[in-house]
């Protein structure tokens, strides 16, 4: 390939056709009460490592159902258990996040 | 002989279904646990969207049920079944008995202490959209007089949408109310900042949108959308809520003067009461089930009991005034057949 | 004379060598299991006397007398002493009788269990009268223990178990043996006492069966059937719950060695599992019981699934469980539940990296001599963090907030999680902002902080301390003086304060001095688990709510005005459910000083 000297940037459009959402699929399976979520942002706002690694249960299943990725985020998570306690819908967020750093990118290291 | 009805509550719903059946020639009986007439509404200021006095729509409506039974301060022991009707013993002593009977017990506002990490009944800077009202009223709250108001934020949802909280309903007119609210106190304190914390902003009914524009275009009301779940005390004792901005996605805090909690409706203890005396269910929303939610909402499933306005579900004013004319039709027409 | 050898003492022997064996192969597999420190640190501790008198005095309390069953219920406690003591007592005995009569068969280990049968002695002497009596005597007190075991199964509440579980074939055989053995003894003895003597016992028996039976050809059979039932016991053991027999003592001297469990399936946890009775003590004890759905998640059910390698049930049984400890407080040879799971959970493999490096506390650093910690969950109850604030300051006590603003993690919640090493990595951050501090005192009002700031923290120098007993100090050197009211309040004793630190005296102590006090059903280290618990991984919001409302069922027994605790999570556990008040502790203090 020819080098103009320069790349185009990676698009940052969420393209929908392509998304991988196997690990939204799988979370669905061990986690369904996830599918209550309204995006109210509790979670995060309580979240003792938001300012640490951007943590927020919101935005992490935001991020798993457009099939972004979430392992910078997690890797802050202290398992609190703030967020648990203030959703108003009951999600039983520190399972979903256990579940989560222990299924990710599963396929790959099989 | 005028036949008797009787009904369970003096709200809004009590009120307009009483003055409705005097015209239709019946005698109603209204049954109120409290010292006066209105239920909730009486304890309003202003109501939305035409800034209507409260009082004034009370004033007007208890004026036309001067020949209607009201028995103020007043329950009901007891309820049962008759062979055609049911025999009503008031807490008073007083027996009725009556071949219909409508239920018009309203709504039960939220316990905002229940959410205990808004600190309700903890910080001075806390208060709910009735204590808020209630100052509009009397002009008196030690925790709003004599002090400084430069932020003033507002909380919607505080028991409605919640799970954990025992509702899971929206409350429908808590963030028209919030807007109210935030326009009135904008109007009050011209300089101070207001923040409403919003998670949907659901603005469905009659002029509610432009409610919504005006506070935004005309009084410069921010909102934010993110449920504020963490309010703290900073060292010098001022107020900080913590909340997420779930559009820029970055975690939120704010110091605030004041804070005000939209209470949402939830069903009425005494509903709930009155609907095991009669063997009438619960819907799966906790409020009382109607025959059909569609087209039958001021039936209940007994013969000769009747709903009408928030004892069914949360609801605004003209929703509940609409309903308890459409719910004396319904007894009228059950009590001629 | 009798012969020194007759074929019917074969399945008793091949019995005993057979389990004598296992017993050695398996203890051996297990030292070796053992990392190499503990194993050092284990044989060590037994030559150590102080630990080795312990290690005797233990076992013989708890595997022979079994003190903590008396305790329990005095029947339970009776059935299970008489068949341990009882045998245990005729086995010595039987070792004494040879010793004194036929010293020369010392060598052969059958000849004190059948010892009746092969050395005739006559009870004259004194010596033999008061063995031979004593003999009559013990096994009189095992014939009445399985008489009650026999009845236990039937009855099985008269000795206080509600919910047990249910046997499996090889227990079933197991337990058919065990109860077979003394009756065959008492027939075996009775068919012999004309000739080789005996006491009250068994000389009456032997007139009757010799007035039914004379022919002495039944003499033989019963010995036999003696000897079989033994070596049946004997051989199926390992592989039933009276595996717990052989065990408990080896788990008591790892217990005094202060092992930890490290590894789910090895050493001291494989001890701790087959020294599970699988009586179902847990069952009744477990709060998750509260749903029918849940008892199949208790320890017992868990050891026999460790047993069985149902590693699917072994992970959703380890996920569940909620860590209140009350199983470990309940059972009978102390088998720790809740750290075996956790230990279940650490085997687990995550593939998001924690990385902590950076994590610092929102919270501008301030110097004071007593540092008010609040945590996690009192900075969603402002109303207790509040509370606390104003008796520090009615006290004139000099404090700083020091997670005001926010701060970071204790790091227990990790720890339940399994994720040890990732705990230790937060806990060094959040060590480091405590110090900062430069407190002499550490203040908490979250029991999940103080038990792991006391437990894992060593902050030398620092007194770390829950809010509960230090309030209660300041009552006693009279800086606070709360005035007493009418209502009456239930102490609830939150998991990680009371069973998890032992701190049960001074809440109430404190309380009384502002309230009256009364005592929920079961209080203490029986306390009812909130059902709020981080320790659980897997239940959900809805799972909860039965189980809490049985724990308030518990608590208001005797009809309380309101509820106490001190606790952030079980306070706003109970409040979401309760039809009365529930505050916490230093709430109730604040509002009557």
């Amino acid at each position: 390939m020819t080098d103009f000297g320069f790349t185009r940037a990676k698009s940052s459009t969420v393209n929908l056709d392509e998304v991988d959402t196997s690990l939204y699929r799988k979370m669905l399976q061990v986690e369904p009460d996830v599918k209550r979520c309204m995006e109210c942002g509790s979670c995060s706002a309580v979240c003792t490592a938001a300012p640490l690694s951007g943590m927020s249960v919101r935005k992490v299943i935001h991020a798993l159902e457009r099939g972004v990725d979430i392992a910078p985020m997690l890797s802050g998570c202290m398992l609190c258990g703030k967020c648990t306690m203030v959703c108003p819908r009951g999600i039983n967020t520190r399972h979903l996040i256990l579940s989560l750093e222990r299924y990710y990118k599963e396929e790959e290291k099989a | 002989m005028k036949e008797n009805v009787v009904i369970i509550g003096g709200g809004i719903a009590g009120i307009e279904a009483a003055k409705q059946l005097l015209l239709l020639g019946y005698s109603p009986i209204i049954v109120e646990k409290q010292d006066h007439l209105g239920g909730h509404v009486a304890e309003w200021h202003k109501l939305f969207p035409d800034m209507t006095p409260a009082k004034e729509i009370v004033d007007q409506m208890t004026s036309e049920i001067g020949g209607a039974n009201v028995f103020l301060e007043t329950t009901v022991s007891s309820l049962n079944r008759l062979s055609n009707g049911y025999s009503v013993v008031l807490s008073n002593g007083i027996a009725i008995v009556c071949r219909a009977i409508l239920i018009a017990t309203g709504f039960h506002l939220f316990d905002a202490e229940k959410k205990e990490e808004y600190g309700y009944g903890v910080y001075n800077q806390v208060i709910t959209n009735r204590d808020l009202e209630h100052w509009f009223n009397s002009g008196k709250d030690v925790r709003i007089d004599g002090r400084e108001m430069k932020k003033i934020g507002f909380v919607h949802c505080v028991g409605s949408r919640d799970l954990k909280a025992g509702n899971s309903q929206c409350s429908k007119v808590c963030c028209v109310t919030a807007i109210k609210q935030a326009i009135e106190m904008k109007e009050k304190f011209p300089d101070a900042e207001i923040y409403c914390f919003y998670m949907d902003l659901r603005l469905f009914g009659k002029k509610y949108e432009d409610f919504y524009i005006n506070a935004q275009k005309d009084y410069g009301i921010h909102f934010i959308r993110g449920r504020v779940s963490e309010v703290g005390e900073k060292i010098d004792g001022s107020l900080q809520v913590k909340a997420e901005d779930t559009l820029s996605g970055k975690p939120l805090k704010v110091t605030l003067d004041l804070l005000v909690l939209m209470a949402g409706m939830v069903c009425n203890p005494r509903t709930t009461e009155i609907a095991r005396m009669i063997h009438a269910d619960i819907d799966t929303d906790g409020f009382l089930r109607s025959r059909n939610n569609i087209y039958n909402i001021m039936e209940s499933d007994r013969p000769g009991i009747f709903l009408a306005g928030t004892c069914t579900g949360t609801k605004t004013v003209p929703e509940t005034v609409a309903e308890a004319r459409a719910a004396v039709l319904s007894i009228h027409n059950y009590l001629s057949r | 004379m009798r012969p020194d050898f007759h074929p019917f003492v074969i399945p008793f022997c091949a019995g005993m060598a057979f389990v004598l064996g296992y017993c050695f192969f398996g203890m051996i597999h297990i030292l070796f299991q053992l990392p190499r420190r503990d194993r050092r640190h284990f044989l060590l501790s037994l030559v150590n006397p102080k630990t080795a008198w312990k290690n005797i005095r233990d076992i013989f309390l708890n595997c022979l007398i079994h003190v903590k069953l008396w305790k329990r219920n005095p029947l339970l406690g009776y059935m299970h002493s008489s068949i341990a003591f009882g045998w245990f007592m005729l086995i010595l005995l039987g070792h004494v009788e040879v010793l004194l009569f036929a010293p020369g068969h010392l060598s052969k280990f059958y000849y004190p269990i059948f010892f009746n049968f092969f050395v005739a002695k006559s009870e004259e002497t004194i010596g033999g009268a008061v063995l031979f009596f004593l003999m009559d005597f013990f096994l009189l007190v095992v014939l009445s223990g399985i008489t009650l075991a026999i009845i236990k199964r039937v009855r099985s509440l008269w000795f206080g178990m509600r919910r047990t579980t249910r046997p499996s074939v090889l227990d079933m055989i197991g337990l058919y043996s065990l109860w077979a053995i003394f009756p065959l003894r008492l027939l075996a003895e009775g068919f012999t006492a004309h000739i080789s003597g005996g006491s009250f016992l068994i000389i009456p028996l032997n007139w009757i069966v010799r007035g039914f039976l004379g022919n002495e050809v039944n003499m033989v059979p019963t010995w036999w059937a003696y000897s079989i039932a033994l070596g049946v016991f004997m051989a199926v053991l390992p592989f039933t719950r009276y595996m717990h027999i052989p065990s408990e003592m080896l788990l008591i001297p790892f217990r005094n060695a202060g092992l930890c469990i490290r590894h789910p399936r090895k050493g001291f946890a494989k001890i701790q599992v087959l020294s599970c009775p699988g009586c179902g003590v847990c069952i009744d004890a477990c709060p998750m019981s509260a749903k029918k759905a849940n008892i199949k998640d208790t320890t017992v059910y868990l050891n026999r699934q460790i047993r069985r390698r149902n590693e699917k049930r072994i992970e959703e049984i380890s996920d569940k469980c909620m860590m209140c400890g009350k199983c470990t407080a309940l059972c009978q040879v102390g088998v720790d539940g809740p750290l075996i799971r956790q230990a279940q959970r650490s085997m687990r493999k995550y593939a998001v990296e924690k990385d902590y490096s950076a994590a610092v506390s929102p919270t501008p650093v301030e110097k004071a001599e007593v540092a008010y910690f609040a945590g996690c969950m009192t900075q969603l109850t402002p109303g207790i963090s509040r509370a606390v604030e104003s008796l520090l300051k009615k006290a004139g006590v000099e404090y700083a907030f020091i997670d005001r603003e926010g701060g970071l993690c204790c790091g227990r919640p990790l720890m339940m999680s399994g994720r040890i090493k990732e705990a230790r990595e937060l806990m060094q951050k959040t060590k480091e902002s405590i110090l900062a501090s430069g407190c002499k005192t550490l203040l908490l009002s979250c029991p999940i902080c103080y038990r792991v700031f006391r437990e894992e923290y060593e902050l030398e120098g620092i007194e770390v301390i829950h809010h509960s007993v230090y309030f209660y100090n300041l009552v006693k050197e009279g800086r606070l003086k709360p005035t007493r009211s009418d209502i009456h309040f239930v102490y609830h004793d939150p998991c990680e304060l009371g069973r998890g630190s032992g701190i049960y005296e001074e809440p109430r102590k404190l309380l009384r001095t502002s309230c009256y006090l009364v005592e929920a059903a079961k209080n203490r280290e029986e306390s009812v688990c909130c059902s709020g618990s981080l320790g659980s991984l897997t239940l959900g919001f809805a799972d909860r709510k039965e189980l809490t409302e049985a724990a308030l069922r518990n608590l208001t027994s005797d009809i309380p005005d309101a509820i106490a605790t001190a606790c952030p999570l079980c306070r706003s556990t109970f409040r979401r459910y309760s039809d009365i008040p529930v505050s916490d502790i230093a709430e109730v203090i604040d509002s009557r000083t």
